[in-house]
């Protein structure tokens, strides 16, 4: 049973002395009964409140971190079967295999090819996450100078597979530092890779094919020997065997807190897929469903920019909806005489009005305004949509000066800030639009003339 | 039950089964048991229902004559003996076995007269049109299921003259009402009346001429009954549910033109089965009491004591009183007024220089008053402007007005009066070139020169807003009536009343305690984002986005009773002091998708409201005050528990039951169930500036109510104090209570 | 070795099933979902997610292109289309009649049972038939093409908050099935069965459409709407338990990332694969969250998520 904020709060010290980073001692057992931070945090515990508390300040999923430094991976840490239930909260880290059986030249090409591979989305740019490195010419030093290859053109983080522990230890000394993840442990050679992980600090992913009952005996083992990061592996590689075991998996952590399985999962949907675009189907729903690092094998653009997008959809807070930067979009390729229409920075609500100007043939001046990634009412009734708002954000984003107008429209949704608009833009003409999206190709038609 | 209406009724069906029976014995004799049925109109469109009334209520297929005799032995079995003169024992449950026995006496005959070739009825030249087609009975029962059309009126006799006749018609008409005629009076039929002023009759017209005697009458039953075989999912035979979904779907009724006899009692004996009320416009007993129709069962209105200055007045308030009796919902398509209407225009400013005329706003005087009558107070859609209009107001000029709205509703309730009264600032802001600001005695309304110039005048206000409490509340409201004084000695003398009266609500609001009900309201609007969130809402604690209260949940629940405001019954006590009541987690736990086990309804540190993203308010406790801060949500700075309200809000939002933090809406901080279980408003050791600003004088009331006058003093703020550190200095200082208090942990 | 038992979820509701189809038109059952999407360790859904080909009444002229050259000349007419759905693996046909549309057509009830007609008697699948979503035509339409289809139970939509009633009552008199459509809000869903069951309209004739967001435009909306609503019906909610359709294909081809091949950027790689992935991955999203029959547009898209039904579900 997860202790509430005010339980956690009595057995910490209440001396607010800030040093786990929090304010206070309640602002930080908020944080703890949201599973948000780690009991550890704080140096002044007692050992009995350690004891008390130490089921409900463990998170039941351990956060993982693959790599060092700024483009580093970290998975885990996830609270919810659902994301409605709160949020999903590390993003599915996207990985692209190479193997070293591949040519120098189709090595270099694929490092090339992913790591400038880059999107932008909402204002935001997004990429692939790393690499894997598989050992599949069995050969260590192929192997070796594969990784070499990869870590000497990019700096994302690295997950060094191969089966062979001697290899690996050979590998793992060139990257130690960037801190590769270990694929993977198995019952043969888990005790070697124990060590290897112990010695150089990196995550370790146990794998086993034979149940969860073996994969929680391996991780138990691994984490008895000090080793903490562990990736699990179920070895599922199906459509319907994935689902079902990562489902369980997530389940087991959840709401059994069997901490054998509080890890993160990696995934191989190439490996259950006979096409690229089955992978790129099988890789999404491993998004959907409880996988946190998926290995990819074919990297295509296409694929990628659909995979990115819907992990981006998938690990939004429900209650932060995704936000739009504030500015001036342009729909289409607007002239000095296209309508200029004011909308807030909700991306769903800036979607729909973007598309329906663009299909209905009205290339347009979007003015998006700072509402908090609030929807148009939603804003308009928290205060963060009102005329002063938007004035200023036409008068900053100088809109006067791209057009030879001075016609703004405004959704119908907050008429009601047409008088008080017309005060801070006297020079301009405020047009109330309509209440949809969907009828705003019908109302230009009816209403604007350039 | 009218002994008089009874044993007529009994009476007409005795005969009307006798009738029936005899004539289909002859045609047994004469055409032989196989000789087929088949109904069909004057168009030769057939029914696949059989004898629809019949089939469905008794399950029967009749497809010949022989298939009529076991119908008959039912219909007499049903037949009560006529009460003898000395006996007061005839009921409700009597007349309703004649009526029944009656429609089936009257199908049987128009079967009989089928088999003989004698249906659709021809005479003098016109063709009746029979029973409606099975097509027809489609698209017209669409309409009456998607609400465009309410119902039908059976017309039976013959209206006091052709005039009344073709009024009474497009009155009904006007309504969307379907009618259907038949039967005489006198000798005379209203079919006759129509025909002879030229009106045309049919389908297309929506008037439907059945035949000339009361027995066609059946035809309008039979279209009733195929509309619930074939909208309401109903199994032929189940004749309660047919009856009963008649009763609530279809707003028909019977209107008796001209003296009633038996035949015709009989026969609205069967109506009243289908909870079709009966009215007459001739002296007959009354049965107001109801129970098998809605509302009444039999009304006489007597036509020449209608209130009326000619016929054609008195055939129109005829009309509007079936239409009100039957429960009949008005909707307006489309306000009648001179300028354009719509949400778009809401935000308009009228200017000084485009101002044609303004009433109220400084140094004015101008109130609306919204009032609940009784539904024969008043009549819908009367607007009286009493006083100068327009074309005696000088451009720009400021004058007095009043707007009185009176409401009358079987549903209304005085309670949401000024649920509806605030309406009025809405509604009237949708007219273009009309701004209207305030509410109550500081209303303010301007006019914009192009709204005058188009013709816009005061009656106008008021078509405004009767469409729209029809449109927006209709569920409580029939009938709506304006009037609006522009006279200024009138509205001076008004106003005075208004006050008082408004004066008396706020004393009830004041008055309306937690103790004082026994239901409290849901609100899960937020639940699209916040899904396990429930805000229960009592008469004491508005809803934490401070837009609903208590009496707001009750009337919004009257207006959609499947909306987000539902009903919690308190149910048993659990916890008098904590506020818990079984009634209540019931309700949170089966609408939080069982995560909210318990719920209290006075307490912050045990099991209190969820919180979801809109409040205006987040209290959190701060532990080293022993007292409880609250933050507004447009207190950008930071507060004493060392987090601000964004931050506040990531913790205790999305329906998240944290205890010890908890969202609310702004004037929950002066109720008088402000945290009771914590102690009350002596907690608060700080509070955002602009809250101590905006609650003044609420919260100095509050305090005083609570016997610390001078605690507002003692409530560190966002102005001086930030950080729990500064807090304890400056609650000792000033002494604060929460300091002495019992541990609020 | 630790002992992991598995938590298995103690289900209290079972989703409606609903059969589209028969008068000797094909039958297809779907709902009856008693866990969630393929978790047949839990309990067996009996009836796999279907996939529902949209076919309009006019020639699509503004589709995008990979659809244009999919589909060739076929989609010339509605009758040809529905033909060519069949082949491409249609569980059931959409029609849709879009030729109703005010500002595109405006054609009426005539033409509707034309279309409608044209459909039923090209092919034996059972039938889905939305109005151009426009509320006034929508009745108009939908009410005409109940007629022409009655006895063969097709689905018939939208039925919409403020508009539900006319096609509510079509669907009553013809014994065909509502769609109840509501934007993404599970009260509002909610509420809209209950005034349909409050009409009259039969548990099993009701399919709701909760609304989808496209891949990028919203899917984690129409994602989680699904899973909340199933959840709601298998915790016991009598109100939600009824089987989910999501437009899948509709959303995704109207977006840039179906459409656009020139003047964007290099990272999104080919239109025509692109397009392809993001309405089977759109699809592949809403069936793990609980929808019970997709509708779709393009061919390989349409053979990607048929084939992943099949492995998912074993079937």
């Amino acid at each position: 049973m997860a202790l509430t904020g005010i339980q956690i709060y009595k057995f910490l010290p209440k001396t607010n002395c800030k040093e786990c980073g929090f304010p206070t001692c309640l602002a930080f057992a908020m944080k703890l009964a949201q599973a948000g931070a780690e009991l550890s945090a704080c140096p002044y515990v007692s050992d009995e409140g350690k004891a008390a508390l130490a089921a409900a300040s463990k998170p039941p999923i351990r956060l993982v971190t693959i790599g060092a430094g700024e483009k580093k991976i970290e998975v885990g840490n996830e609270t919810v079967m659902f994301r409605h239930e709160k949020t999903f909260v590390h993003p599915t880290g996207l990985v692209v295999r190479i193997k070293d059986t591949s040519s120098a030249d189709e090595v270099a090409k694929t490092v090339e090819a992913v790591k400038s591979y880059s999107v932008d989305r909402v204002g935001m740019t997004f990429g692939m996450d790393g690499f894997a490195i598989e050992n599949a010419s069995g050969d260590s030093a192929t192997f070796v100078k594969c990784v070499e290859a990869v870590s000497s053109k990019s700096d994302l983080p690295l997950i060094l597979m191969s089966s062979d522990a001697s290899s690996m230890s050979a590998a793992v000394d060139r990257v130690k530092a960037a801190k590769p993840a270990i694929y993977a442990a198995t019952k043969d050679n888990i005790d070697q890779m124990i060590e290897l992980a112990k010695s150089s600090g990196c995550p370790l992913a146990v794998r086993s094919s034979d149940g969860l009952g073996e994969l929680a005996e391996l991780t138990e083992k691994a984490a008895g020997a000090g080793v903490d990061d562990l990736i699990l592996d179920p070895g599922v590689r199906g459509f319907a065997d994935s689902l079902v075991t990562l489902t369980q998996i997530r389940r087991l952590a959840l709401a059994k807190r069997f901490e054998p399985l509080g890890y993160p999962v990696i995934t191989f949907p190439g490996e259950g897929a006979s096409s690229l675009d089955e992978e790129a189907v099988l890789a999404a729903q491993h998004i959907a469903k409880y996988g946190n690092i998926v290995v990819i094998d074919c990297f295509s653009p296409a694929a990628a920019l659909a995979l990115i997008t819907l992990r981006l959809n998938l690990y939004t807070d429900p209650q932060k909806p995704i936000q739009m930067k504030p500015g001036t979009y342009q729909v289409g390729e607007p002239k000095e005489t296209s309508p200029v229409c004011v909308t807030t920075n909700f991306s769903l609500t800036y979607f729909s009005i973007a598309g329906e100007l663009e299909s209905a043939g009205w290339p347009s001046w979007l003015v998006v305004c700072d509402t908090e990634g609030l929807s148009v009412l939603t804003a308009w009734s928290a205060g963060k949509f009102d005329a002063e708002k938007i004035a200023k954000t036409i008068k900053g984003e100088n809109v006067a000066e791209k057009v030879n107008h001075k016609n703004v429209i405004i959704p119908g949704g907050v008429a009601v800030l047409r008088g008080e608009l017309e005060e801070e833009l006297p020079d301009w003409k405020i047009m109330v639009g309509p209440r949809e999206a969907m009828a705003v190709g019908g109302y230009l038609k009816e209403n604007w003339k350039s | 039950m009218s002994r008089f209406i009874a044993t007529s009724a009994i009476r007409g069906a005795t005969s009307a089964v006798e009738q029936a029976d005899t004539m289909l014995q002859d045609a047994l004799k004469e055409l032989g048991p196989d000789t087929p049925i088949r109904f069909t109109d004057t168009v030769g469109g057939g029914t696949v229902y059989y004898l629809p009334t019949i089939y469905g209520l008794l399950g029967s297929k009749v497809e010949t004559l022989g298939d009529l005799v076991p119908v008959m032995e039912h219909a007499k079995s049903l037949v009560p003996p006529v009460p003898r003169e000395n006996l007061w024992l005839p009921y409700l449950g009597e007349t309703l076995d004649a009526g029944a026995a009656t429609l089936y006496a009257f199908e049987t005959i128009e079967g009989v007269r089928f088999a003989k070739g004698e249906q659709p009825e021809k005479k003098n030249g016109f063709e009746f049109n029979g029973p409606i087609n099975d097509a027809q009975m489609r698209s017209w029962g669409i309409q009456m299921v998607d609400g465009r059309m309410p119902g039908f009126a059976a017309l039976v006799g013959a209206a006091k003259s052709n005039e009344v006749a073709v009024k009474i018609v497009r009155e009904l008409q006007s309504r969307g009402q379907l009618i259907f005629l038949c039967s005489t009076s006198n000798g005379r039929s209203i079919v006759d009346q129509l025909q002879e002023e030229g009106v045309d009759m049919g389908y297309d017209t929506f008037i439907v001429p059945f035949g000339s005697d009361t027995i066609s009458a059946i035809y309008a039953l039979g279209f009733a009954t195929r509309a619930a075989l074939s909208f309401g999912n109903i199994e032929p035979g189940d004749f309660r549910k047919i009856l009963l979904y008649n009763k609530f779907r279809c707003f028909a009724f019977v209107l008796a033109l001209g003296p009633v006899d038996d035949l015709k009692y009989a026969a609205a004996a069967g109506a009243i089965n289908y909870g079709f009320p009966v009215f007459a416009d001739t002296v007959i007993p009354n049965i107001l009491p109801t129970g098998v129709t809605r509302f009444e069962h039999v009304v006489s209105m007597p036509f020449d004591d209608i209130e009326g200055k000619d016929d054609l007045e008195k055939a129109e308030r005829l009309v509007q009183r079936c239409v009100e009796l039957r429960g009949i919902k008005i909707k307006i398509a489309k306000v009648p007024i001179p300028v354009a209407y719509g949400p778009a225009f809401e935000g308009e400013v009228v200017r000084r220089a485009d101002l044609a005329v303004e009433f109220g706003g400084k140094g004015g005087m101008c109130f609306e008053w919204l009032r609940m009558k009784d539904l024969d107070e008043i009549e819908d859609g009367k607007i009286e402007v009493i006083g100068p209009d327009m074309d005696s107001f000088e451009e720009g000029s400021k004058h007095p007005l009043a707007i009185l709205v009176d409401v009358a509703g079987r549903k209304m309730q005085k309670d949401f009066e000024p649920v509806l009264e605030r309406q009025i600032h809405h509604m009237t802001n949708g007219a273009e070139g009309i701004s209207h600001q305030g509410q109550r005695d500081i209303t303010w309304i301007r006019m914009h020169k192009n709204a005058i110039a188009k013709g816009f005048t005061l009656r106008h206000l008021g078509d405004i807003l009767h469409a729209c409490m029809h449109n927006d509340f209709g569920a409580i409201v029939d009938k709506v009536q304006v009037t609006l004084y522009s006279d200024p000695a009138k509205v001076e003398e008004l106003i005075e009343e208004a006050r008082a009266v408004y004066k008396e609500r706020n004393a009830r609001m004041a008055g309306l305690t937690d103790e004082a009900v026994d239901t409290y309201y849901s609100c899960t609007l937020c639940q699209s984002f916040a899904p396990n969130h429930v805000c229960v809402i009592n008469p004491e604690r508005v809803g934490l986005c401070g837009a609903y209260s208590w009496l707001d949940c009750r009337a919004s629940f009257e207006i959609n009773p499947n909306g987000p405001n539902q009903p919690v019954p308190k149910g048993k006590v659990i916890d008098e002091t904590l506020g818990e009541w079984e009634g209540v987690n019931n309700f949170v736990y089966e609408h939080s998708n069982k995560n909210i086990e318990r719920f209290t309804v006075y307490s912050l540190m045990d099991a209190p409201m969820t919180t979801c993203g809109c409040c205006e308010c987040v209290m959190a406790i701060i532990p080293e005050a022993n007292g409880v801060m609250i933050v507004s949500r447009d207190d950008y700075g930071m507060t004493p528990s060392g987090m601000t309200f964004t931050t506040l809000m990531a913790t205790v939002g999305g329906g998240l039951q944290t205890p010890g933090m908890m969202g609310h809406g702004k004037i929950y901080i002066t109720s008088k169930k402000f945290i009771p279980v914590e102690g009350g408003i002596k907690r608060i050791v700080w509070l955002s500036q602009n809250l101590k600003e905006e609650l003044a004088e609420e919260l100095k009331e509050a305090c005083e109510r609570e016997g610390v006058p001078d605690l507002i003093d003692k409530m560190a703020d966002g102005s001086t104090v930030t950080t729990v550190d500064e807090l304890l200095p400056f609650l000792e200082e000033k002494g604060h209570p929460a300091l002495t208090m019992d541990p609020i942990m | 070795m630790p002992d992991v038992e598995i938590p298995l979820e103690k289900w209290t509701g079972k989703v409606k099933e609903v059969k589209i189809g028969g008068g000797g038109r094909k039958e297809v059952v779907v709902g009856g979902e008693s866990t969630l999407p393929f978790l047949a360790f839990e309990s067996s859904n009996p009836n796999p997610p279907k996939i529902a080909i949209e076919v309009h009444d006019k020639e699509p002229t503004t589709w995008a292109a990979p659809l244009l050259s999919a589909w060739g000349d076929a989609v010339k007419d509605p009758g040809t289309w529905a033909k060519k759905a069949v082949e491409f693996g249609a569980d059931l046909i959409c029609l849709k009649l879009l030729s109703a549309h005010p500002e595109g057509g405006n054609t009426g009830p005539a033409e509707a049972k034309a279309s409608v007609e044209k459909v039923l008697s090209a092919v034996d699948l059972p039938l889905i038939i939305l109005g151009p979503g426009v509320a006034e035509k929508d009745n108009e339409v939908i009410t005409a093409a109940s007629d022409a289809a009655k006895g063969q139970r097709v689905a018939l939509g939208n039925c919409e908050e403020k508009n539900y009633r006319t096609i509510g009552a079509v669907c009553l008199s013809d014994g065909h099935i509502a769609i109840a459509k509501t934007p993404l809000d599970i009260n509002l869903c909610k509420q809209l069965n209950i005034m349909l069951s409050d009409m009259g309209v039969p548990a099993d004739s009701i399919i709701m459409d909760p609304d989808t967001g496209a891949l990028g435009y919203g899917i984690e909306y129409g994602y989680s709407i699904n899973e909340r609503v199933r959840l709601a019906a298998l915790g016991g909610d009598a109100m939600t338990a009824f089987p989910i359709l999501n437009h899948a294909g509709g959303e995704v081809w109207r977006q840039k990332e179906a459409r656009a091949s020139d003047g964007v950027p290099d990272a999104w790689g080919d239109l025509e694969e692109r397009s392809i992935i993001w309405e089977a991955v759109t699809a592949t999203s809403v069936i793990n969250a609980g929808c019970d029959i997709v509708v779709m547009c393009h061919p390989k898209a349409i053979e990607r998520i048929k084939s992943t039904i099949e492995k998912l579900t074993g079937k």
